[in-house]
């Protein structure tokens, strides 16, 4: 009898090589051990952790999060243990497991992305560095780092300058050209790009007429906002040579394939870890089971092959 | 880590108050014994609208050979609740838990107080049912202050009667029991209990909370609380669930409800 052989799963992004093109969306998988329990983590092509900043970052105040229909909205303003405590406390759990860790940092000066990238950089167990310049939720910085493809550049620069590991750019999609900022951080040095993060909005309570998260605005998330990711992914991918990395409302292997046939080299999942803490394990089955039943033997087959 | 997904069957679903329901689950032999205090996320497979489980305390737990039961006393609140007061006998949910880490009852005091509010009565029954069940706690006095707002939303007082005799009912309109709140009416027992010798409890909605903090504030006494707060992950990766709570240093600090919670010390809490 002829055993069948599982699908070639491995995809390089640059020079970060993935066991298979499945990654957790930072802020959504704490630092790992949070889903330890639920998850294999070796299974993972990587952990991205939550958003490290220089100094611990205390947050907004509640409440902070909204359910709304298909989606969440969060204002949980980057709260943090800080680079430091991250190094100490976090990262040698990580170091145990197959997976590449990700580390998803963020400043609100360009100074704090520098000391950040640097400390990273010599801790042994990080694998790549994601620059978040587009978290909406901090009042500072955020929306002003990534909109603008003047400092979007000189940022990544900055990052890249610090640092020897794959810089990863993760892109804000409140903007008006996303592709232009794509662009602008590519020929910064960016090593690959991750698109998008959250879409800012609001909800309000009819009870009191305020809004239900103390911030006002918050970040959102989940399946609304997947056909707006598959858009920009569509639109990045045309303009630049670097790999990309979808995310945005990714619940299913079926999502995640729609990302990668339109050229993402790899996906992230965040809010479905909420819904289902097995959701990453559940997505890299289904492509296997979407590869095998459709007798393709390697991942690197399907990405890009999108007929517009 | 013991919390896990489970796939549970509804035993029984039935609104026993206006609004609140009682809904019994059958689950997996495997399903972890629960401290009192724990929740579970509970969510209907399936739904998309809304997609994020809902965070609800253990009310009671059993388990014979082939299966749990695990029970649910839930305020219908929003579009979550609501949905889940629709379910019928042999509708399946999921269940993540046990989560949250609990009341902790390493030594219990000689008088044991416990202070509920409207349905804080829940974790507070697993609690109670927790500790008559010790052999530490037999010598142990246990009173109960059960406060609702009026007699026709009183839930889970039977339960609590065929548990212990000493019980002060209480209702802010008067029409069941002592007439006022239930921290009002505690207040003017105090006397009657040392820090020493009393070990405190207490659930409900968040301005009884924040009465108790004030009564209790510049006292000795050590007053456990279990807090609600809405959820996303219930596993303390998102950090949505935050509460402002005064950290060792006594620098103020955001903590999760889910992960380092439900239960906090009440003195830690800094209320708004
Ligand atoms: C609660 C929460 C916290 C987040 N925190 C971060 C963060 O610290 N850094 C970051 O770059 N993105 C953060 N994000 C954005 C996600 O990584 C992701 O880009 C976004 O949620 C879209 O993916 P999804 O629809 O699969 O959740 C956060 C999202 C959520 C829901
Ligand atoms: S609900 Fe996600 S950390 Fe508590």
């Amino acid at each position: 009898m002829k055993t069948k052989t599982s699908p070639h799963m491995a995809v390089n992004l640059g020079r970060l090589k993935l066991n298979n093109p499945v990654m957790t969306a930072s802020g959504t998988f704490g630092y790992g051990e949070e889903y330890a329990g639920y998850v294999d983590l070796n299974k993972l092509g990587a952990i991205v952790v939550k958003g490290l900043s220089l100094k611990p970052r205390l947050g907004n105040p509640p409440p902070r999060i909204m359910e709304t229909t298909g989606g969440m909205l969060n204002a949980v303003g980057l709260q943090n243990i800080g680079v430091d405590a991250f190094i100490e406390e976090k990262l040698p759990f990580l170091r145990q497991y197959d997976a590449a860790v990700i580390a998803n940092i963020y400043g609100e000066t360009y100074d704090e992305f520098k000391k950040v990238a640097k400390k990273l950089s010599s801790a042994n167990g990080v694998h790549a560095l994601e620059v978040n310049i587009s978290c909406p939720n901090v009042k500072k910085g955020g929306v002003s780092f990534g909109t603008d493809p003047k400092i979007a550049a000189t940022i990544t620069r900055m990052v890249k300058d610090e640092t020897g590991l794959p810089v990863i750019v993760k892109l804000t999609p409140n903007v008006t050209d996303i592709a232009a900022i794509a662009e602008a951080v590519e020929k910064a040095g960016a090593d690959a790009l991750s698109l998008i993060n959250t879409l800012t909005g609001m909800s309000v309570d009819l009870k009191t007429r305020r809004p239900h998260l103390k911030n006002i605005t918050g970040g959102l998330s989940g399946p609304a906002i997947k056909p707006v990711a598959l858009r920009m992914v569509w639109q990045v991918v045309r303009r630049v040579s670097v790999p990309v990395i979808g995310i945005g409302g990714i619940m299913t292997a079926q999502d995640a394939l729609e990302f990668l046939i339109l050229g993402a080299k790899a996906v992230q999942i965040g809010t479905a870890n909420f819904v289902n803490p097995r959701a990453t394990m559940d997505v890299v089955e289904g492509i296997k089971q979407y590869l095998a039943e459709n007798k393709i033997k390697d991942i690197n087959e399907i990405i890009g092959t999108f007929q517009p | 880590m013991a919390a896990n997904i489970y796939i549970g069957e509804i035993l029984e679903n039935e609104e026993i108050q206006e609004d609140c329901f009682l809904m019994k689950v059958k689950t997996a032999p495997s399903f972890q014994n629960p401290l009192p205090g724990q929740f579970v996320m509970i969510r209907i497979a399936g739904l998309n609208d809304p997609f994020l489980s809902r965070p609800i305390s253990i009310y009671s737990f059993s388990r014979n050979e082939n299966y749990c039961v695990i029970e649910l006393l839930y305020r219908v609140v929003g579009k979550g609740t609501q949905i889940m007061a629709g379910l019928i006998e042999d509708s399946q949910v999921e269940i993540n838990g046990p989560l949250g880490n609990g009341f902790n009852i390493q030594s219990v005091k000689e008088n044991i107080v416990i202070v509920s509010g409207g349905i804080g009565i829940a974790p507070l029954s697993l609690l109670i049912e927790y500790l008559r069940q010790r052999d530490d706690c037999s010598s142990s006095e246990m009173i109960i202050y059960p406060g609702f707002q009026s007699a026709s939303a009183v839930i889970g007082l039977d339960k609590m009667q065929k548990l212990c005799r000493n019980i002060t009912v209480c209702t802010d309109d008067g029409t069941l029991g002592n007439k006022g709140f239930v921290t009002q009416i505690f207040q003017k027992d105090m006397k009657k209990y040392t820090p020493e010798n009393t070990s405190l409890y207490a659930c409900g909605p968040k301005e009884m909370l924040k009465a108790l903090a004030k009564i209790l504030h510049n006292t000795k006494f050590d007053c456990q609380v279990s807090l609600e707060e809405r959820m996303a992950c219930g596993t303390g990766a998102c950090v949505g669930c935050a509460v402002a709570v005064k950290d060792k240093q006594g620098d103020p600090a955001y903590k999760r409800v889910c992960a380092d919670g439900p239960v906090f010390n009440l003195t830690d809490i800094i209320w708004e």
